[in-house]
């Protein structure tokens, strides 16, 4: 280990210093803190640590994963353990794509000032304001490819002065695209019609029954499709 | 320390030799191992093979089985509660079904118990954290299903077999590879996206161990887009449940039936009992146990909590021998060390390579080989020393770029890339530095086809339970195990609910008597399970604390 | 007509909803933010034309010239505005708005005339301005007790016009949304009737709202005055590409009140 460079963090306005390089859910572990809330994955998939921060002398207000950030000397910083957001229930089968139904759902979204604060706010460096945007032109694909890597941390719902959740309509964009507009494949829906007869039923029966030698040899036997360009498989 | 595109400059010193074989390696290829070269590297490298870092079982069904130190601490140890002082005549939560995890698994079954005749009000779940915070919204790299024309099932068997070295059971693998394509329609009913190819057929790539391209993506967000969407479903039904809340024993009933558990809540420390006709284990795996001192992969709460309940309930385990780690997990910056990198990056062509530069592995073993292989590597002195003395393998990433043309990175590997962006690093210019990290748990509750675990009432499934995977799970199949087997477990349970009247005589005396082996084992008292969330508290914090308030 | 219109890209909603009620700062933002967005497009040679944003809504286009006119005139309100927005780049009010009306009339009548391929002989048109077009004056595009350039549009189409003393006379705008349908009901009852008395056989407007009140909003006005007859009302462009031959543009499909058997009948459709 290098020698420890410290660094002072303040944890809801609280100073303790912490070795520099941890991020902050780190940083905020050795300061004596155990999550139950505010920790989910620790790795930037679930959204369950947004944090907002100053850093001393700044006017900005920040927001991050506490999980995906660095700790850095003089941060202000609390985590949101909750945020209370407006979810609508629907049922899937039964909505009409043709129509704008995240308007309809969430007619809020035309509040939208597109003062561009939601957009600030988020971790994932999201274009939040333009897929709320594209919601209110009813354009499922577009929010459906902006908010493809939405976490649903709730930063931008906390922040938005016309009170939209904009992970909530986008949740309902991507599902009305992957729904409705995505096609199911034809080789899938061969080959669901080939399980169905039972074609592949006598084969892995065969494998099923066969002793652990016989299952090596033919394991070791089966052709490997080749991964295309330089690793080659069989020399 | 100066840091230059966020390396220091000894590991840029490395980097330029991987620079220089590049050229030369994008044309080159490494043989796969036979089964004896995989036998050899795995036995002198792979950490499951170390005999002194397992134990045998003292108490329970398994007695005498071997299973990592870490894990048989937590099945020989006393229960948090004591079940004298539990009231188990006052019943907080009466239902037909109770899901213990809010993950994948639990969810997928939640939903099919729903799609079963189980009306919502009558379903708990009852979870840890958040619904969704689990290893479930974290999988990256994809999920299989031989839906190709080149592919089947009878395919997917055998590579499953193999990968598992021959000891998964084989009802449960045939259940796996036969349900797989219908859980990808399923999803897509349910407005899942995968990703597409122009001709909108599914893009498919390779994992490690499949001899077909048979790997759904949806970027490299394929656990949160499949878990984000049936968490929404699951909303949508108005199926209750019951955050950081976790079960910390299972309830039986006077036939002996699983009938329920009690539960804890965490922030106000006060517990509950439910009674339920059947009850579904989908607590997930153990990567927080950080076994062997590994880092892990895994989300704050996989703890074992459902192998120890349902141990203490009398329930076989199995595979518990072996533990999967990842061959490629973050080393560095310190910041995210064992945070995976999907074997995707390596699916799309980054090789491994050597501080020297040079290719030493078929980038696309099984992951036991090729982990053992990166450790085997390090052994030859041929590993990249971080500056807090971890150490690492290097993936070549920009070869990604080369191969799939520039920006296949972004639109492929977002989330990868952004992960080290934050860090400093542009991993489309520089290769990243890998090191095994503890992924899986291979093994679990035993479970039938139709996820019934040995003890009647209790069903499980995902990560869990044991036998789809043998001793080594490939990648992508754990996803589909949590669907397939989630699925299996919500409409059993169903059906088995449907079937019986209300529990009576909820008892704690399984705990009971196990307390009395474990007494007579002689296990120190002072050990307790379940673990419930690991303690990260700097330690000169727990040093000075005081337990007053 | 030797004009390429370029998309904004990411453009985003001017806030018309909202901003024509309230006037504080932070309605003036999602204007000037579309605003920005045409220097970059300038600066990144997507386009190359003195800045200028052609809008095709009278509505997005008053609030778009009414923000950018108000920040123009008052140097201290764009500084607050640009410090708001301190993750754009700073707007510096050289972004000329200007309604599709004003380029057409800025190129000259006589080249859409040109354009004309199968002119609107005999169709008795009566142009409806509304509010937004044309107030408040310094915003407008012509003047408003006496405009004419929506006649003009008319005639080099090649069709007739019919005066309409109601021509600006409020629709009733937002009531449509709120309580007072009745309201914009009878509004439409008086414009649409005037026309008609004029002899007229359909209306043109430049304003979606207009045009969604005066067209959707008559199922009402026939409800309360039985004796009330449906007259067509179409946005301008469509019958500008009615008369340019490229009838898969027009979009009739959209229209409440449907002018296909009317324009059939005439002999400026097919079928
Ligand atoms: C980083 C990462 C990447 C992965 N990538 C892939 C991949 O690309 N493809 C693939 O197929 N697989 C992948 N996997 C594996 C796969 O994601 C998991 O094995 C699978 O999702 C497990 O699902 P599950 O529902 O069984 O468990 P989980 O999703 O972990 O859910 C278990 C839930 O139970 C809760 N819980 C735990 N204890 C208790 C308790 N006592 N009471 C109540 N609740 C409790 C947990 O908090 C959690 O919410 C990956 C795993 C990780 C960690
Ligand atoms: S924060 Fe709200 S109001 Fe502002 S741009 Fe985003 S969605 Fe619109
Ligand atoms: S869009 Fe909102 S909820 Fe989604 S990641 Fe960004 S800030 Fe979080
Ligand atoms: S803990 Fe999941 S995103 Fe940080």
């Amino acid at each position: 280990m290098s020698e420890e460079k410290m660094i002072t963090v303040y944890i809801m306005g609280k100073a303790y210093q912490v070795p520099f390089g941890l991020t902050i859910m780190k940083a905020m572990e050795y300061a004596g803190y155990r999550f139950i809330r505010g920790s989910g994955c620790r790795a930037g998939f679930c959204g369950a640590c947004a944090t907002v921060y100053r850093k001393k002398g700044e006017y900005k207000f920040r927001t991050a994963l506490a999980c995906q950030t660095t700790a850095e000397d003089g941060m202000y910083l609390a985590q949101l353990p909750f945020v209370p957001a407006n979810r609508k229930e629907y049922n899937i089968n039964e909505l009409d794509p043709e129509k704008n139904v995240l308007s309809e759902y969430y007619p809020e979204i035309n509040r939208c000032v597109s003062c561009n604060t939601c957009t600030k706010a988020c971790p994932q460096e999201l274009d939040v304001m333009y897929y709320i945007q594209a919601a209110i032109r009813g354009d499922y694909r577009q929010v459906s490819e902006l908010s493809f890597d939405c976490i649903q941390c709730g930063l931008c719902t906390a922040r938005c002065p016309a009170e939209i959740t904009h992970y909530h309509v986008a949740q309902l964009a991507r599902r009305i695209y992957g729904k409705y507009q995505l096609k199911v494949p034809e080789h899938l829906e061969k080959r669901l019609k080939e399980i169905e007869e039972g074609k592949f039923d006598e084969e892995i029966e065969r494998l099923k029954n066969m002793s652990i030698d016989e299952l090596k040899s033919a394991y070791v036997q089966r052709d490997i499709e080749k991964i295309p360009r330089g690793e080659v498989s069989d020399e | 320390m100066k840091l230059i595109g966020g390396y220091t400059e000894e590991m840029r010193e490395s980097i330029e030799m991987v620079e220089k074989t590049r050229d030369e390696r994008m044309k080159k290829s490494f043989p796969p191992m036979s089964l004896e070269e995989r036998e050899e590297v795995l036995n002198k490298y792979h950490p499951d093979y170390k005999p002194d870092k397992k134990r045998a079982v003292k108490v329970g069904p398994n007695k005498g089985d071997l299973a990592p130190h870490e894990v048989v601490d937590l099945l020989e140890a006393y229960p948090l509660i004591d079940p004298k002082e539990i009231d188990l005549k006052t019943i907080d939560y009466d239902v037909d079904l109770l899901i213990i995890g809010g993950g994948g698994a639990g969810t997928v079954a939640a939903l099919w118990a729903n799609e079963n005749g189980v009306p919502a009000e009558n379903i708990l779940m009852a979870t840890k954290l958040r619904h969704g915070d689990a290893n479930s919204m974290m999988a990256q790299g994809g999920i299989q299903a031989a839906d190709r024309p080149e592919d089947s099932p009878a395919i997917h068997y055998l590579d499953v077999m193999g990968g598992g070295h021959f000891a998964n059971k084989p009802e449960l693998v045939e259940a796996l590879v036969k349900d797989a394509p219908f859980i990808l329609k399923w999803h897509e009913e349910l407005g899942v996206q995968y990703d597409r190819n122009p001709d909108g057929s599914y893009v498919e790539r390779p994992g490690g161990g499949t001899s077909r391209f048979r790997l759904h993506s949806a970027k490299d967000y394929t656990g949160m887009e499949i878990m984000r969407v049936i968490r929404d479903e699951f909303r949508n039904r108005e199926i209750p449940v019951l955050e950081f809340t976790p079960a910390v024993e299972l309830l039986k009933d006077s036939e002996g039936n699983v009938a329920g558990a009690v539960l804890f809540n965490m922030e106000t420390e006060q517990y509950y009992v439910v009674r339920a006709k059947a009850t579904v284990l989908a607590t997930g795996g153990f990567g927080r146990l950080h076994i062997q001192g590994f880092p892990t992969t895994n989300h704050y709460g996989a703890t074992a909590d459902g192998l120890v309940m349902a141990y203490r309930a009398g329930a076989k385990l199995r595979d518990l021998d072996t533990v999967q780690y990842h061959p490629t997990g973050a080393a560095y910056p310190e910041q995210i060390v064992g945070l995976l990198i999907t074997e995707k990056v390596r699916g799309m062509g980054a090789q491994p390579v050597n501080k020297n530069g040079e290719l030493f592995v078929f980038p696309m073993e099984p992951r036991d080989v090729e982990a053992a292989s990166f450790i085997r590597e390090c052994a030859r002195g041929n590993c990249v020393e971080t500056p807090t003395g971890m150490k690492g393998i290097w993936l070549d990433s920009p070869m990604i770029e080369e191969i799939e043309g520039e920006g296949a990175i972004k639109r492929n590997l977002d989330a990868m890339y952004r992960m080290y962006k934050r860090f400093g690093i542009d991993m489309t210019k520089d290769p990243i530095l890998v090191f095994p990290t503890l992924h899986y748990q291979n093994g679990g509750v035993e479970i039938d086809a139709e996820s019934r675990t040995s003890v009647n009432g209790l069903f499980a499934g995902g990560e869990v339970e044991g036998g789809v995977h043998g001793k080594n799970r490939l990648m992508g199949n754990s996803l589909l195990d949590y669907n397939v087997f989630g699925r299996r477990a919500g409409i059993s349970a169903a059906k088995f609910a449907s079937k019986r009247s209300k529990p009576t005589g909820l008892n704690l005396k399984h705990v009971d008597s196990y307390i009395k082996e474990l007494e007579k084992a002689k296990v120190p008292k002072e050990r307790r399970s379940p673990m419930l969330l690991p303690d990260y508290r700097g330690e000169k914090v727990l040093a000075r604390m005081l337990d007053i308030f | 007509m030797d004009i390429e219109l370029v998309e904004i890209p990411k453009w985003n909603c001017c806030g018309a909803v909202s901003s024509l009620t309230a006037d504080d700062v932070m309605h003036h933002v999602a204007p000037i933010r579309n605003l920005i967005r045409v220097i970059e497009m300038n600066e990144e040679g997507l386009v190359n034309d003195e800045k200028r944003l052609i809008v095709f809504c009278s509505m997005c286009f008053n609030v778009l010239r009414r923000s950018n006119k108000r920040v123009k005139e008052d140097p201290k309100f764009l500084e607050t505005i640009n410090s708001f927005m301190d993750e754009e780049r700073d707007y510096d009010g050289s972004v000329k708005v200007m309604h599709f009306l004003e380029i057409l009339r800025d190129i000259g009548f006589y080249k859409v005339k040109e354009r004309v391929k199968k002119p609107l002989k005999g169709l008795k048109v009566s142009a409806y301005y509304g509010c937004t077009l044309l107030r408040p004056r310094g915003v407008g595009i012509d003047d408003p007790e006496a405009p004419s350039i929506m006649e003009k549009f008319i005639e080099s189409l090649g069709a007739e016009v019919v005066d309409n003393p109601y021509k600006s006379l409020c629709c009733g705008s937002y009531h449509t949304v709120g309580g007072n349908k009745e309201l914009v009901a009878e509004r439409a009852y008086k414009i649409i009737n005037a026309a008609r008395e004029r002899g007229a056989d359909l209306i043109i407007t430049s304003c979606p709202l207009c045009a969604f009140n005066l067209d959707n909003r008559q199922e009402l006005t026939k409800k309360i005055h039985p004796d009330f007859e449906h007259m067509p009302v179409l946005y301008f462009t469509q019958l500008m590409a009615l008369a340019m031959g490229m009838e898969s543009e027009t979009g009739f499909d959209g229209n409440y009140i449907d002018p296909r058997p009317l324009l059939r009948e005439r002999g400026f459709l097919e079928g």
